[in-house]
């Protein structure tokens, strides 16, 4: 039982991160615009939680406190770096 | 500092129980590879953020000119169907090596199948790569052009150490048996698989799909 609970998990991961590829791809073929770039992200987004949470099984009920700061710092320094490239070059950009 | 079975130690499929001492092992390893995925990740954002600071010229030829819509498909079906196919390698181990003398065949064949899609992704992308260069986009053309390659260069290098681990604990698998050493190997590996496909879901949302919009 538990068994096939597991196996389930990650059929449960590859339907839905099959269905958030599928529709950013059908959007880019067919209708394109500025519109679909947020549907884009979204599906990014959505899709990326599905990986953490389905296949890499990153789930912070019962773990050390150590495992969750470390994913949460990462995605600090992620914020910092990535945003203040961007921040500063696109200041410079339209300062040019 | 172990925490009672039952409870995951880590973030990432854990053995279980049933796997004993090797369970409690898994822990530091396992913390530690997610200490050098994270590390990687901050690598893989820097690439994004000077990719993200750079446009196509209309000196050289864009994403509409370069990128081969229907091989970004595949190349993305190909990575997320292994993705798969490397957990259910894991779970299979998972499973069926808590004890000993369990088959390793399904284990083998999982990881093999793993490989197999790995190589189609990468046969793709070389093509890719090649077919770039050869429409007029090779890296040295703009900033652009260079932060494109290296940006999905280095994932393709990535994917290729991917197969190239993969290979060696199928090797390790066949000859010592799934022991403790490969069972930590094989949790590690399938974190890195499946790491390498969310960086992937970033590549082919932001500048695939993104600069063919």
């Amino acid at each position: 039982m538990k068994k096939s609970k597991e196996l389930h998990h990650y059929l449960t991961g590859f339907a839905l991160a099959a269905v958030l590829t599928i529709i950013p791809f059908t959007l880019v073929a067919t209708v394109g615009g500025a519109r679909s770039y947020i549907v884009l992200v979204l599906c990014a987004i959505l899709q990326v939680i599905v990986h953490l949470r389905f296949f890499l099984h990153l789930s912070f009920r019962g773990q050390q406190k150590e495992d969750l700061q470390l994913v949460l710092f990462t995605g600090f320094i992620l914020f910092l770096m990535i945003g203040g490239t961007i921040w500063v070059l696109g200041d410079l950009y339209t300062r040019m | 500092m172990s925490a009672p079975t039952g409870q995951s130690l880590h973030p990432g499929l854990n053995l279980g129980e049933e796997h004993g001492d090797d369970h409690l092992e898994a822990e530091t390893s396992v913390f530690g590879f997610w200490v050098f995925m994270m590390s990687d990740l901050v690598t893989f954002g820097m690439f994004f953020a000077v990719f993200a600071t750079t446009m196509p010229l209309a000196c050289c030829p864009g994403p509409k000119e370069l990128f081969d819509f229907g091989s970004i498909a595949w190349q993305t079906a190909f990575l997320l169907l292994s993705s798969v196919t490397s957990g259910m390698a894991v779970l299979t181990m998972k499973q069926e090596h808590g004890g000993r003398g369990a088959c390793t065949k399904k284990l083998v064949f999982w990881l093999l199948l793993t490989v197999l899609l790995g190589c189609g992704f990468l046969y793709r992308e070389i093509s890719d790569f090649i077919s770039m260069a050869a429409a007029g986009g090779p890296p040295t053309r703009s900033g652009y052009l260079s932060a494109l390659w290296s940006l999905v260069g280095l994932h393709g290098l990535h994917v290729t150490g991917g197969i190239i681990w993969c290979l060696v604990i199928v090797v390790g698998v066949l000859v010592r048996g799934v022991d403790r050493r490969w069972k930590l190997a094989l949790l590690r590996w399938a974190l890195f698989w499946h790491f390498l496909d969310v960086v992937w879901i970033f590549i082919f949302s932001f500048v695939f799909l993104g600069g063919l919009l």
